[in-house]
C-alpha cells in the first residue's frame, strides 16, 4: 500500500514523515525545503505501507517544477491514499488545494496539523463539520511533537481499506455548465488515457493548464476548438479570463468552507512575530540584524573552534614525536602512520569543532524560522546580481559546505536561476575553505586580512553573478515567499539535521581525507611528490610565485578543499607555515584555493543539478577566476 | 484609488482589482492566497526596487518588487 503526504509549503509534512519514517528528509522552516521526493517503509501495529513525501505544492494548478514533480506522481502512480497536511492556522488557503485534491478522486484523510499554531492564532475548528463537509475523515494532530500521528495512520489505513472518496464540491451554474459540456466532448478514453477524472481534466482545460493542454493536443487535438469556445464563453459572462473564473470559485468555495466551520477569536495580545518582525524586517534596522546576526554567527563557530583546535593539534603532534622516537622518522612505517595521523587528526582537529557548531548555528537559523526572513531583506541585492532573494539560502548553505547548497538549488524554479546560483555557490569558502583561510591567513596574518579575503570573495561572486546573468538574461516577474512564523526549534530535530549532514562529511570525506593522506606521505616517501611538482611548478612558481611544493597540496585539495591546507603541513613538513612561506604566497595561495576546482564531491552533485556541461563550464570557470585573482594578489603585493 | 502594490504605503490595506501578466502568474499568486477581490494588508512597503511584505488570510507573504507591479489594488484605508 502507497501513502502520499501532500501540502502546502511548511504545513509541516517533513516533521510528520519524519515522526513515522526515521530521518530521511531534512525539515526546515523554510518554503520549500523538499526537493524531490522522499520514500520510506512503514510499519504500524503490523501493518506496512509505503509513505511518499512529496514537495509542498500550493496548487494542482501549476507551471513550477517543484509542483509539476508532486502532481505528475499523484496522477501516474495513483497512490492507495492521499494524507492532505494543513496548517491549521491558515486553513482557507489549505482548503483551496483540498478542493483540487478531492477531484481527483482518490482516498483522502485530512490531517489538520499545528493545532498549537492556530490555538494561539485564535483559530477554533470544528474538526466534525469540517469533516462531514468535505466527506473525508480529518484527524487533527501537532505532528513536531508526535501529537495524534498514530490516530492519523490508523485511520488512514482504514480509509484505504475501504476506498472511500470524499466530497466533490459544486461551482456556480454556468462554470459546471461548462465543465460538463467539456467533460461530454473529449469523453472518457481522452481522461483515462491521461489517467485522471473527466471532470478534473475539464477543469485543467478550462483553467488553461500548459500540461494538460499538450497532452491533449497530443492525443485528441480536435477537442481543443471547444475547449476554447467554452473558455470563451466563460470569460466574457464573468468578465474576467477563465483561469481566473475557476480559480476564483474554488477560493470562495474554501473562504464559505472555511466561515463554516472555523472561528476565529480576535487576538488579545500582539503575537510575538509582529513584534519581533518589526525590527527584523524593519527597512533599515533589519539588514544591522541580519549583518549582527551573521557576524556573531561566524564569530562564535570560529572563536569556539579555535580553542578546541589549538589543544588537539598540539595533542596529535606529541604522538607524532613519540612515533618518530619509535619508528625513525625515515621509516615506511612511520610515512603510512604519519599519513594516517594527519588525516585522523585533520578530521578531528580541524574540521569537526569548526562543523560542529557552524551546523548548529544554521539548523538553528532554519529552524527559527529567520531564513525566509533573510531571503526577503536580501531580495533586491540578490536582484543586482540577476537573482532572486531565495537564492540566498543556497549561498548561506554553502558557507557550510558547497554539497547541500547545490542541492538546495532546486528549490528554485527556474533553470535558468539554478544554473546561476549552483555555479556561483561554488565559489563560496566552504568550511573546509574557511579553514584554509583560518589556518593560514587569520592565524598568521590577522582576522582583518581574513575579513578582508570575504569581501573580495563578494565582489568577485557579484561580477560573477553580472557575467553570468549577462549572458542569460533574467525574464521573470520575481519572487513571491511565504513567510511561516517564528518557533521554537526542537532539539531532536536540530540534532537529528546535524548528524545528517556531519555524517555526510565523517563517512565519505574522512576516509578519503585520511587514504589521501596516507597516499600523499607514500608520494612523499617515494620521492614522486618531486615529479608531480615538477609538472605544475610552471604554473605554481612560475607564474603564482608560491614554493613548488604546493604543487602536490592543491591536486589533493580537488579531492577535498580542506586536504589543501593538511597537504601543505605535509609538503612543507611543519605547521609553522610563516617559517617558509612569505605572506605574500600565503596569500596568493589562500586566494587561489578559495576560487579554484570545486572539490569532487561538489563536482559530482554539480553533474547532476546542471548536467556535464554545467559541470565542466563551472571547473574552467573557477579556475580561470582563481588564476586571475591570484594574479590580482601578486600584483598588489608588487605595488604596495 | 487604483495603484499597483509596490506603491502602496505601509499599514494600508486594500483589495485586489486585477492581476496583470499571464495565468502562471495569476495561478503563482493564487496558489499563496491572493486572488482578484481579495483584501489585504501592506507590512512593508517595497521601497528601492525591495520586496513588498503583505498579510492576506492570516499568512505572510513576500512578493518581489517585478510582481507587485503586476498586482493592481484599491487601496481602502488606514488600518
Amino acid at each position: 500500500m502507497r501513502i502520499a503526504l501532500v501540502g502546502q509549503p511548511n504545513c509541516g509534512k517533513s516533521a510528520l514523515f519524519n515522526s513515522v519514517a526515521g530521518y530521511k528528509t531534512i525539515v526546515s522552516n523554510f518554503p520549500g525545503t523538499t526537493v524531490d521526493f522522499v520514500t520510506s517503509r512503514v510499519n504500524l501495529n503490523g501493518d506496512g505501507f509505503t509513505l511518499v513525501d512529496l514537495p509542498g505544492i500550493y496548487s494542482l494548478s501549476t507551471s513550477e517544477k517543484e509542483e509539476m514533480v508532486a502532481r505528475g506522481y499523484l496522477i501516474s502512480e495513483r497512490p492507495d491514499l492521499v494524507i492532505n497536511i494543513m496548517d491549521a492556522s491558515v486553513i482557507s488557503r489549505s482548503l483551496e488545494l483540498t478542493m483540487e485534491l478531492l477531484e481527483l478522486k482518490i482516498p483522502l484523510v485530512i490531517c489538520l496539523n499545528m493545532m498549537d499554531e492556530a490555538a494561539k492564532k485564535g483559530v477554533e475548528i470544528d474538526v466534525g463539520h469540517l469533516s462531514q463537509d468535505l466527506g473525508v475523515p480529518v484527524v487533527p494532530t501537532i505532528a513536531n511533537r508526535g501529537r495524534g500521528v498514530p490516530e492519523l495512520f490508523q485511520t488512514a489505513l482504514e480509509t484505504a481499506r475501504s476506498g472511500k472518496t470524499g466530497k466533490i464540491h459544486s461551482l456556480s451554474l454556468d462554470v459546471e455548465r461548462a465543465i460538463s459540456e467539456l467533460a461530454d466532448v473529449f469523453g472518457a478514453p481522452t481522461a483515462a488515457k491521461l489517467g485522471v477524472p473527466r471532470r478534473f481534466l475539464a477543469i485543467k482545460l478550462l483553467e488553461e493548464d500548459d500540461e494538460f493542454q499538450r497532452a491533449v493536443r497530443e492525443i485528441n487535438p480536435n477537442i481543443l476548438g471547444d475547449v476554447r469556445r467554452l473558455r470563451r464563453v466563460l470569460s466574457e459572462c464573468h468578465g474576467r479570463p477563465s483561469d481566473v473564473v475557476v480559480s476564483s470559485e474554488r477560493h470562495s468555495l474554501a473562504v464559505n468552507l472555511f466561515e463554516h466551520v472555523a472561528k476565529v477569536k480576535p487576538r488579545t495580545a500582539k503575537p510575538f512575530r509582529d513584534q519581533a518582525d518589526r525590527y527584523l524586517m524593519h527597512p533599515y534596522w533589519g539588514y544591522v540584524f541580519l549583518a549582527g546576526i551573521l557576524f556573531c554567527f561566524f564569530w562564535v563557530v570560529f572563536s569556539f573552534g579555535k580553542h578546541i583546535e589549538e589543544p588537539i593539534l598540539a595533542l596529535f603532534q606529541q604522538f607524532e614525536a613519540y612515533l618518530v622516537a619509535h619508528l625513525g622518522s625515515q621509516s615506511l612505517w612511520f610515512t603510512v602512520a604519519n599519513g594516517l595521523i594527519q588525516g585522523f587528526s585533520g578530521g578531528i582537529g580541524i574540521v569537526l569543532p569548526y562543523l560542529i557548531p557552524f551546523l548548529l548555528g544554521l539548523s538553528l537559523l532554519e529552524d527559527i524560522g529567520y531564513l525566509p526572513r533573510a531571503a526577503f531583506l536580501m531580495d533586491s541585492i540578490m536582484h543586482s546580481i540577476g537573482l532572486h532573494g531565495k537564492s540566498i539560502i543556497p549561498f548561506v548553505l554553502s558557507y557550510g559546505c558547497n554539497v547541500p547548497a547545490i542541492m538546495g538549488v532546486r528549490i528554485m524554479e527556474r533553470a535558468r536561476d539554478r544554473f546561476i546560483t549552483a555555479v556561483l555557490v561554488t565559489l563560496i569558502p566552504c568550511a573546509a575553505r574557511t579553514t584554509v583561510i583560518f589556518a593560514l591567513v587569520a592565524f598568521y596574518l590577522g582576522p582583518l586580512r581574513a575579513l578582508l579575503l570575504y569581501l573580495l570573495n563578494l565582489v568577485v561572486i557579484a561580477g560573477a553573478g553580472k557575467i553570468l546573468s549577462r549572458f542569460m538574461p533574467d525574464v521573470s516577474p520575481g519572487m513571491i515567499l511565504e513567510m511561516p512564523s517564528y518557533k521554537l526549534p526542537r532539539v531532536s530535530t536540530v540534532m537529528r539535521k546535524i548528524w545528517f549532514r556531519l555524517r555526510e562529511f565523517v563517512v565519505i570525506a574522512w576516509p578519503i581525507l585520511i587514504a589521501g593522506s596516507v597516499i600523499l606521505s607514500l608520494l612523499e616517501y617515494f620521492q614522486l611528490a618531486e615529479r608531480i611538482n615538477g609538472i605544475l611548478s610552471i604554473f605554481t612558481t612560475g607564474l603564482l610565485g608560491l614554493p613548488s611544493a604546493v604543487g602536490i597540496t592543491l591536486i589533493f585539495g580537488i579531492l577535498r578543499k580542506e586536504l589543501a591546507i593538511i597537504m601543505l603541513v605535509q609538503a612543507l613538513g611543519t605547521s609553522h607555515f610563516s617559517s617558509v612561506m612569505t605572506e605574500e604566497q600565503m596569500m596568493v595561495f589562500t586566494v587561489f584555493s578559495l576560487f579554484y576546482i570545486p572539490c569532487l564531491a561538489t563536482l559530482g552533485m554539480l553533474r547532476s543539478t546542471i548536467g556535464n556541461r554545467g559541470m565542466l563550464f563551472t571547473l574552467f570557470f573557477n579556475t580561470a577566476i582563481g588564476t586571475l585573482m591570484a594574479l590580482v594578489t601578486r600584483a598588489f603585493y608588487w605595488v604596495f | 484609488m487604483t495603484m499597483t502594490l509596490e506603491k502602496v504605503k505601509g499599514g494600508m490595506s486594500a483589495v485586489v482589482k486585477q492581476i496583470h501578466g499571464g495565468h502562471r502568474i495569476r495561478q503563482k499568486l493564487g496558489g499563496l492566497g491572493i486572488h482578484v477581490d481579495d483584501s489585504l494588508k501592506v507590512l512593508r512597503t517595497g521601497f528601492l526596487g525591495g520586496p513588498v511584505l503583505i498579510e492576506v488570510h492570516g499568512t505572510q507573504v513576500g512578493i518581489g518588487h517585478g510582481m507587485a507591479e503586476k498586482v493592481e489594488v484599491e487601496v481602502r484605508e488606514k488600518a
